[in-house]
């Protein structure tokens, strides 16, 4: 899987990682993936339900080292 | 005893493993409310937020002919402390702590952000929680209008948010840094430190219960206000932000359960005019949390917090609860709060009085104009056609950003 796109919302809080997303997804076309690093625990409830919404897929939720959060999203 | 270990594991994993609905959240804040205002009055932040700040200025001898009570005797300055304190130890037992140090843009924002709140909330006289989430179900003319203004001021700020990322996107990028998280399926030390936390808060309660026991049952039910709010995420901006911005509406209804909760058991309350009225009249119970901001100062109030709130990323509770958490930008907005709030007290609100005249700051009740059945509906109707907005929106994205 290519990740065409790396989006850090490191430190980030709400609403700024969600905003910075949607504004990243806009910004692809579909079918191409993104992955996010994150570490607002928000993202990670916020995240499915806006994919669901919004008719792209959640491929990867993950937790690393460091309190970050991995996502990778493909656009529908 | 394994079985029993067993299922203590599995309890402790369900509240703490994963996050919990907003509705539930809101509907045990909304019972919580209740009793706090069966005990002596309903769930408030900017006064014992203001108190944080007297305080703080007079430990620097400033407005020295201020008379301050303590944190430690003011039941809403402790209810702040116990409501980050509660948030710790719920973001400790899930693993959740970190100190989250965003880039320098958004702590600007953050304390800009606190200031704006605390200069809405002592204009308005109240702010998302005493003239929201408490005023609205207190049956408060001046709840509705704050609320409304706050709504307004919600959207010009999330519009101007949109268009900060868009034009200027450095402001929110840069170095960040994360310190003390647990790393996956290790930090063990966070749950022993939550334990730490959660002993500490149970002595702080008992210490209060031969003297002052009001305040011992404001310690416990502030700090699981604090718990509740971090494991359910419940946060007032969120509410009348998310429709607008990602169009979820799950925020938002967690919000209207808790407000529907709270409307049921304050009218009890009121009507029937329940709790200690050895202090205050009859018609002072009634008049709890209804405060003199209708219409002028409620508006005003109201718009610059919604700024505000927006900015930070987190209204009052949602402030506290992510200062617990350990998110730095809302140490930022919470200083803002606390730093602002006295000297807004002292400069600003003076002068907004002098702009309005008496029939722009007064104690509207509803139930003296429309009755307690009518109150009740109005602010019930209010409700439902939120939720029927904000799901049909959710549906169709009528009025979403993304």
């Amino acid at each position: 899987m290519e990740i065409k796109m790396t989006l850090d919302c490191k430190g980030l809080s709400c609403p700024m990682p969600m905003m910075k997303i949607a504004k990243a997804m806009k910004e692809l076309k579909s079918g191409e993936v993104l992955e996010v690093l994150g570490t607002d625990p928000g993202t990670k409830t916020d995240l499915p339900s806006w994919c669901e919404k919004s008719g792209n897929e959640l491929v990867e939720s993950s937790d690393l080292d460091g309190g970050i959060n991995r996502f990778v999203l493909r656009k529908g | 005893m394994s079985k029993e270990k067993n299922s203590l594991s599995e309890l402790f994993r369900m509240v703490f493993g994963k996050h919990w609905p907003v509705w539930v959240g809101g509907i045990l804040l909304g019972l919580l409310n209740i009793l706090l205002f069966a005990i002596k009055s309903p769930w408030g932040a900017s006064g014992g937020i203001t108190n944080l700040g007297d305080n703080l200025f007079s430990l620097f001898g400033m407005f020295s002919d201020k008379v301050v009570t303590p944190v430690s005797q003011n039941n809403y300055g402790m209810l702040v402390v116990l409501i980050v304190l509660g948030s710790f130890a719920g973001a400790l037992f899930s693993k959740e702590f970190a100190l989250r140090v965003p880039p320098k843009g958004e702590m600007i924002k953050g304390l800009l952000g606190g200031a704006l709140m605390a200069v809405g909330a002592t204009v308005g006289i109240g702010c998302s929680i005493g003239s929201f989430f408490s005023g609205v179900p207190a049956l408060s003319g001046g709840a509705l209008i704050f609320t409304f203004a706050m709504f307004v001021g919600v959207i010009l700020s999330l519009k101007y948010l949109i268009w900060e990322m868009e034009r200027f996107p450095k402001w929110s990028t840069g170095k960040s840094y994360t310190f003390l998280a647990a790393a996956p399926e290790k930090g063990k030390w966070q749950i022993i430190a939550g334990i730490i936390v959660l002993l500490g808060v149970i002595l702080l309660a008992y210490s209060y219960t031969d003297t002052n026991p009001v305040m011992s049952w404001f310690i416990i039910i502030a700090s699981l206000m604090g718990l509740i709010s971090q494991r359910s995420r419940f946060c007032i901006v969120k509410s009348f932000r998310d429709p607008f911005m990602s169009g979820e509406s799950h925020g938002t209804v967690g919000v209207i359960a808790g407000l529907l909760v709270s409307l049921v058991g304050f009218t009890v309350i009121k009507y029937f005019t329940i709790g200690d009225i050895s202090e205050v009249s009859q018609r002072a119970r009634e008049l709890t949390w209804v405060f003199p901001n209708f219409w002028g100062k409620a508006l005003l109030g109201g718009f610059i917090f919604g700024l505000g709130m927006t900015i930070a990323g987190g209204c009052a509770v949602g402030t506290l609860w992510r200062v617990g958490e350990g998110q730095i930008k809302l140490w930022f907005s919470l200083l803002g709060l606390v730093i602002f709030s006295p000297l807004s007290n002292s400069y600003i609100v003076p002068f907004v009085d002098g702009l309005l005249p008496q029939g722009a700051k007064f104690r509207a009740y509803l139930p003296d104009y429309i009755g307690y059945d009518g109150a009740f509906f109005l602010i019930l109707l209010i409700l439902i056609g939120w939720y029927a907005f904000v799901k049909w929106n959710e549906r169709t994205g009528r009025f979403s950003a993304f």
